[in-house]
């Protein structure tokens, strides 16, 4: 019998599920982190842009792979779809106001996302990851034919971008707007991110990937609910490409490549699949490490990376902050002996 | 007699040659505690995934409220009202037990869509949820992982998932498998103090849990049904003891 004082849904676990969308104490610290590294290396933005483009678009890979459990290799797709839509709009002079045009980027990568999301998510496990790498190479290859709207093999460089809200310049040489602007998207992208996985929908994605067989069994349209999950995802890895061409001012092959698709795996395993800030160190720790071993060794540094991956793949499934949470736990039993 | 809740006609299934279910006229009353048994292979998971649309049957068909739900699947079944559990534990291992059991009821009020409001506001979920967990007595339970769980503890996570999709059908393949005896009497409690408008078709093969549960129950043998009666018609009957109650000779 329950004693009525001890009534249920006043229980600890309720509550913490209640409140677990709070935000931590420690996160404002990664934005101030951000910020700082605005101020402190002025000479490193252009590393510091592209690294917040990584982030933005590991953390799209993060919800399809991490919390829906879909595993593609060809995420690179919606990136390239995104810099594509908005270098081809500027280059021939339709549109190139930057904030629009980074809409369309995302609309267009969610149609494509969506569309190729009804026919892959058919499929699951090898045949998807086969398939979604077919898609982007279908892609990518259309792109390097369609030279006369694409630029082909050479891509589209010096892109038309006009001054942000018509007062900040996208300089090259100094890519102070570039930075402040891409950390605000990716601010805003990663607050939306953020409600989806802590809703009752995301909290329906955790369930197909833990079994989806269970899902259907709990009366859940499994297969929509994947394909939305899908088109957001394709929608925020085409803003991620869409700000690279921007910041960059140019669009080319690379976006669209097995590369990039692969890279954004690394740098997610690495830091940690469904957690969210796991993109963020992921993307530190890849993007610093590729700088340094380049320097040492610019030959083989890929070699580095590599073993790398190899040890996180034995031993730390979860990734860094999977050895930082196991690490955190430990600590925290020794301190509360029972 | 009482109304019919589900019932099935010329109801068949075969896998290439073997025909796994064949034949199988049943019916199934509202408020029923209905028990299948029958020896190992004798296609009573098969019938269950066949009443569930986790399996299409090759002949005959599925009535449910007189409504023909042969072809619909089996997501669109949980809407209709028929809920199930697994022989095996099919639960989302790596979540915690209020997540596990907070999936099943968002889905059942229609919250599951919802993506812009946090999970932990539909305070009607949790509340609703944590009610079946102090139910089945595993709300202390509720924040740990459902792999760090024994099994028989896993066992009443899975009625709880079921539980909350609140069937009018609900059919137990097996509940008390691999449940230590000191707990197995929490699931049948809490199956017997479900309202008596909801059918239960239980699985099982511990006839005591059969005989103190049940208010009729139908042997299959070989995919077709060989008796159905009254607990006291089946134990009578001589011919059953000798092809499934003889194999437990304690019975």
């Amino acid at each position: 019998m329950i004693a009525p004082a001890l009534n249920p849904a006043l229980h600890p676990a309720a509550l913490a599920f209640a409140g677990r969308h709070q935000p931590r104490v420690w996160e404002p610290i990664v934005w101030i982190l951000a910020l700082v590294f605005y101020f402190a290396f002025p000479n490193h933005l252009g590393f510091g842009t592209e690294l917040l483009i990584t982030i933005l678009f590991a953390l799209s890979l993060d919800l399809v792979l991490g919390y829906a459990g879909i595993v593609t290799l060809g995420h690179a797709a919606f990136f390239g779809v995104g810099a594509y839509t908005v270098g081809m709009l500027a280059y021939h002079g339709f549109w190139n106001e930057p904030i629009s045009s980074l809409m369309l980027a995302a609309i267009v990568a969610a149609l494509v996302g969506l569309g190729s999301g009804l026919v892959l998510l058919r499929t699951q496990g090898l045949t998807l990851l086969m398939l979604s790498l077919c898609t982007m190479a279908l892609l990518e290859e259309a792109a390097n034919l369609g030279h006369e709207y694409t630029g082909g093999f050479d891509g589209l460089a010096s892109l038309p971008i006009p001054k942000l809200l018509g007062l900040f310049e996208f300089n090259p040489l100094y890519p102070r707007t570039q930075y402040v602007y891409v950390l605000t998207v990716l601010f805003i992208s990663f607050l939306f991110i953020r409600t989806v996985v802590y809703s009752p929908f995301g909290q329906s994605l955790t369930g197909i990937r833990e079994n989806t067989l269970r899902m259907h069994a709990v009366g859940s349209p499994v297969r929509a609910r994947l394909v939305t999950c899908y088109t957001i995802s394709a929608a925020i890895a085409g803003i991620a490409g869409g700000l690279w061409a921007q910041a960059n001012a140019y669009v080319n092959l690379t976006t669209l490549g097995l590369d990039r698709a692969a890279m954004v795996l690394i740098v997610l395993i690495l830091g940690g699949c469904g957690r969210m800030y796991g993109a963020f160190v992921g993307a530190v720790a890849y993007m610093v490490l590729a700088h340094f071993l380049a320097k040492l060794y610019p030959t083989a540094w890929q070699l580095g990376l590599g073993f790398l991956l190899v040890v996180i793949a034995l031993f730390a499934r979860n990734g860094i902050l999977g050895i930082g949470e196991a690490l955190l736990r430990r600590f925290r039993a020794k301190r509360m002996p029972r | 007699m009482t109304a019919c809740l589900l019932e099935t006609n010329a109801l068949g299934r075969s896998f290439g040659a073997l025909a796994a279910v064949s034949g199988v006229e049943f019916r199934l009353d509202a408020g029923a505690r209905h028990a299948l048994i029958g020896p190992n292979g004798a296609g009573k998971t098969t019938f269950i995934n066949l009443l569930s649309g986790v399996l299409q049957p090759t002949l005959g068909r599925v009535v449910l409220k007189g409504r023909d739900i042969t072809g619909i699947p089996e997501a669109r079944r949980v809407k209709l009202g028929i809920a199930r559990t697994f022989q095996i534990n099919r639960l989302f291992r790596g979540l915690t037990v209020l997540e596990n059991v907070y999936i099943a009821v968002s889905e059942r009020v229609g919250a599951a869509a919802d993506m812009f409001r946090p999970a932990g506001a539909r305070g009607d979920v949790i509340r609703e949820a944590m009610h079946l967990l102090a139910m089945l007595k595993l709300e202390d339970d509720a924040g740990r992982r459902v792999s760090e769980l024994p099994y028989g503890r896993q066992r009443l996570v899975e009625i709880a998932v079921a539980l909350g999709l609140k069937p009018e059908v609900l059919l137990l393949d097996e509940p008390a498998a691999g449940v230590p005896s000191a707990e197995s009497h929490i699931i049948l409690d809490a199956v017997g103090r479900l309202s008596k408008d909801i059918g239960v078709l239980i699985i099982e093969h511990d006839m005591d849990v059969v005989f103190r549960f049940a208010e009729r129950i139908t042997v299959m043998v070989g995919g077709r049904i060989f008796a159905e009666g009254t607990p006291k018609e089946i134990a009578a009957d001589p011919e059953i003891r000798a092809v499934y109650l003889g194999q437990h000779s304690h019975v």
